[in-house]
């Protein structure tokens, strides 16, 4: 009800960033007028787009020197292709040369760009590579998803192998996502149009306590600038130690919800009373509510 | 003298006939309690070939169990009926005449079944008697159209046979009151039978039978819009709303129609409206059902009052918590009356805004589509000046000196009708055309005039994302298109204006564009809203909102 909250799930791409960097920082590269546009659309007589869906640049957060890529929902639901894909290989590349304080990833994306097939495959394939050369390399990279279309496919996977993700309750996150789902296992495994099973399975709240999303934030530029300054000095870790724990943790929580069959049974088993309400309660009731209790 | 001998006139023919009905229905009764397994048998015995018959179809309450019933009566036994109902939103209300079961009708709303309708409107299936505005019928109920048996839909009945009709009384008083005081039958389907009734909205002895319905009675949520679809021309359209006519003439009581468009407004109120310093100024008594849009502005203190034509599904905690605000009875649950509340609309209202589908060059606005017959509900008595209207109100007054100004025609007020349209609608289709769809559909369907929904001669403003057009201060014909092609922006008729004419009404200020209001249109966005999606409106409320399923994400 706020009204100088300025929603981030409502803003593009560049909004998003010029909300998020510190004021009149932020420098696109490649911007629209290099007209770096998709070589496979326009033989399938699809429109493309100047920025290909997806803005890269530098700026400032907090004073200190970082790279980020914004991905465009409004452009093909955020999916990448062959110059989506490189544009965002090519700025976590830079980091290896310039050597920001973190890399900043605004996703929104339902994944591949099909109609690129191979080529949109093999790009959210570098640029899962590149994701691990820069954590490698000591400099941390941070996911911030709120947008419209959430992050599903190639670029959830791209999410999960990054150092921290920031969510708020209107961000989604998984692999397949829910239309996919009930094609492929029909509508009895999971109803893509029961909207209240959709969000409380994929939607924010559910992600965070599942402990897959770090932070979890109100749906405000603002909000998610703090939480990405708070996590800057994040040292990344890809030593076997934090994998084999990462493993042990993934182990342990299919042990003990792995006979869920919904969100809600989650909640209960985590002790957190009154599961029901958890999806109405605004995001510091709802910290508030499941403090300690995350899994 | 030898006159002949001639038994005298009786007086009593038609109380006779209904106890004879009744005499015939005994069997299946008890008292006035009926079982859903003999609501056939009931309505073979009660109706008689060429009956007028009301089936309860409101905007949203429906009569669903006894409009199955009556699509299962034997039409040997049952035809030929005359219904006459406010609106057609079931295929059970198409299905009588499918079957057979009956041939005339009068009504005034088919919105869901206007394409089924039309089609056997033209087959020579339905003899349409009329189309009506919603005053228009249930005055009707009281002359030439009263109901000999209705159907109608309570959610619960005592023992005794009183009934609760609660927040979604809507037409039911009307209809009772036309059917049981000239000797009819009512017959009622309830939700529930239970021992005590929170308040008796209808008492038994209107009613002559009531039965349990299987299923409660089906409620549509009409009003309910998703903030999160509103979009950032409709925000800018709301704002030129409250700054260039609700502030502009200082509008105090007020009706919406359905939409975005006026959700957006709801919302604007307690941000925009709150920053020109206009809460306590505008909109302070509606006619209007419990919007869900409207919680924001009534939690941050703008309204006074609200009277509904009806309910609105998930709405009933909170307008019971808010008695102040909303009429509600002694138990505490809202009641509507959709009678009561369009002639509100129609005589205590300052202004009606809403959307429409057409508009031509003399403001004339139809929702008719070929194809369709749609008819009208209430909006020709929301967006009607009301003639018979005399006691003044400041916006009222101001409204009726703009039309008069120069001339010596006697000083009287004015309702503010304003038509809000996007100049292109979905697919792409022109608001403002030169003739409207409603003259070829009034040749195919055989209607005895275009089915226009508001007349341009009652539009007094016109409002569209490049600005308003004040019909008020427009002298002639000529002006009057003008007007309405300098509004109607990239459509053939908005580029078809004379730009110097135009711009010569711009400069007397009877088309104002954003900017001449100061209204910024970057300034436009959704962040301007109240609440931005249905759980902004749940939060608002307090929690009290409960929306239905199809709305949630949660």
């Amino acid at each position: 009800m706020n009204a100088h909250r300025h929603s981030y799930y409502e803003a593009g791409a560049r909004e998003r960033l010029h909300g998020l960097l510190d004021a009149g920082s932020f420098r696109e590269l490649l911007g629209p007028a290099e007209r770096m546009t998709s070589p496979h659309l326009p033989p399938l007589d699809a429109p493309v787009a100047f920025d290909d869906g997806v803005v890269v640049g530098r700026g400032r957060l907090a004073g200190r020197s970082v790279l980020a890529g914004a991905q465009e929902g409004g452009f093909n639901g955020g999916a990448v292709g062959e110059v989506h894909g490189a544009k965002l290989t090519g700025l976590l590349e830079r980091a290896l040369d310039e050597r920001p304080a973190a890399v900043l990833l605004l996703v929104e994306s339902g994944g591949v760009r099909l109609h690129e097939a191979n080529a949109g495959l093999i790009a959210v394939s570098e640029v899962m590579r590149a994701v691990l050369a820069v954590r490698s390399a000591g400099i941390p990279v941070l996911v911030l998803d709120g947008g419209q279309f959430g992050c599903f496919g190639g670029m959830g996977i791209v999410a999960r192998c990054c150092d921290a993700i920031v969510i708020s309750e209107e961000g989604r996150l998984g692999l397949s996502g829910p239309e996919v789902i009930e094609t492929t296992c029909g509508v009895e495994e999971f109803d893509s149009r029961d909207r209240a099973l959709v969000w409380r399975t994929v939607g924010g709240k559910h992600r965070y306590l599942l402990g897959e999303a770090d932070v979890l934030v109100a749906d405000d530029i603002g909000a998610f600038r703090e939480a990405a300054i708070r996590l800057l000095d994040t040292v990344p870790d890809l030593s076997l130690d934090a994998l084999d724990a990462e493993h042990g943790r993934l182990a342990a929580r299919l042990e003990r919800f792995g006979t869920c069959r919904d969100a809600l049974d989650i909640w209960s088993a985590l002790g957190i009373g009154q599961p029901a309400r958890l999806p109405l309660l605004d995001t510091d009731e709802f910290l508030t509510a499941t403090a300690d209790r995350r899994a | 003298m030898n006159a002949p001998l001639t038994p005298p006139r009786r007086w009593d023919t038609q109380s006779q006939n209904r106890a004879a009905r009744l005499g015939r229905a005994a069997a299946f009764a008890r008292g006035r309690h009926v079982a859903a397994a003999d609501a056939r048998a009931l309505l073979e015995a009660v109706l008689e070939p060429g009956d007028r018959v009301c089936l309860e179809g409101n905007n949203q309450k429906q009569a669903d169990f006894l409009a199955k019933t009556l699509v299962s009566v034997d039409p040997a036994r049952v035809h030929d009926l005359h219904m006459v109902q406010s609106v057609l939103a079931l295929p059970e209300h198409i299905d009588v005449f499918e079957r057979g079961i009956a041939t005339k009708l009068d009504f005034s709303f088919s919105g869901p079944q206007g394409a089924r309708l039309a089609k056997l409107v033209s087959a020579g299936r339905i003899d349409i008697g009329a189309i009506h505005t919603y005053l228009e019928l249930f005055g009707r109920y009281f002359t030439d159209l009263t109901p000999r048996v209705s159907l109608i839909a309570a959610q619960a009945a005592d023992a005794a046979g009183n009934l609760y009709t609660g927040p979604n009384t809507e037409d039911t008083p009307v209809i009772v009151e036309a059917t049981a005081f000239k000797r009819g039958i009512v017959i009622a389907q309830v939700n529930e039978v239970v021992d005590t009734l929170p308040r008796i909205d209808i008492p038994a002895d209107w009613v002559d039978f009531v039965i349990p319905a299987p299923t409660p009675a089906y409620v549509e949520p009409l009003f309910t819009r998703d903030p999160a679809q509103i979009s950032e021309v409709q925000v800018l359209m709301a704002m030129m709303a409250i700054q260039g006519i609700y502030a502009e003439y200082g509008v105090q009581r007020l009706n919406h129609g359905i939409g975005f468009d006026t959700a957006a407004i709801e919302l604007l109120l307690p941000t925009y409206g709150e920053s020109l310093g206009l809460k306590g100024k505008i909109c302070r008594h509606w006619a209007l059902n419990p919007h869900p849009a409207l919680i924001p502005a009534i939690e941050a203190g703008w309204v006074e009052s609200v009277h509904s034509f009806g309910g609105e599904l998930g709405m009933e905690a909170y307008t019971a918590a808010r008695p102040d605000v909303f009429f509600t009875g002694p138990d505490g649950s809202m009641r509507s009356n959709r009678a009561l509340c369009q002639a509100a609309g129609h005589y205590a209202c300052d202004l009606f805004i809403g959307s429409t589908l057409q508009i031509d060059l003399a403001g004339n606005s139809s929702t008719a589509t070929l194809g369709r017959i749609a008819g009208f509900g209430g909006a020709p008595n929301m967006g009607a000046d009301a003639r018979g209207r005399r006691h003044a109100s400041p916006a009222w007054l101001k409204a009726g000196e703009q039309a008069r100004a120069g001339s010596s025609r006697m000083p009287r007020g004015q309702k503010l009708v304003v038509q809000m349209v996007e100049t292109f609608r979905e697919h792409m289709a022109p608001a403002f055309v030169e003739q409207l769809d409603a003259w070829e559909l009034a040749e195919q369907a055989g209607m005895p005039l275009p089915p226009v929904m508001i007349y341009g001669e009652d539009v007094t403003h016109i409002l569209t994302e490049e600005g308003i057009a004040n019909l008020l201060l427009c002298r002639t014909a000529g002006e009057r298109e003008q007007a309405i092609r300098g509004v109607a922006g990239y459509t053939a008729v908005g580029l078809g204006r004379d730009r110097r004419a135009v711009e010569n009404l711009r400069d007397r200020g009877v088309i104002r564009r954003p900017e001449d209001l100061g209204i910024d249109k970057r300034l436009a966005s959704r962040d301007l809203l109240a609440a931005k999606s249905m759980k902004d409106l749940v939060r608002a409320s307090g929690g009290l909102y409960d929306p239905p399923k199809r709305f949630r994400n949660w």
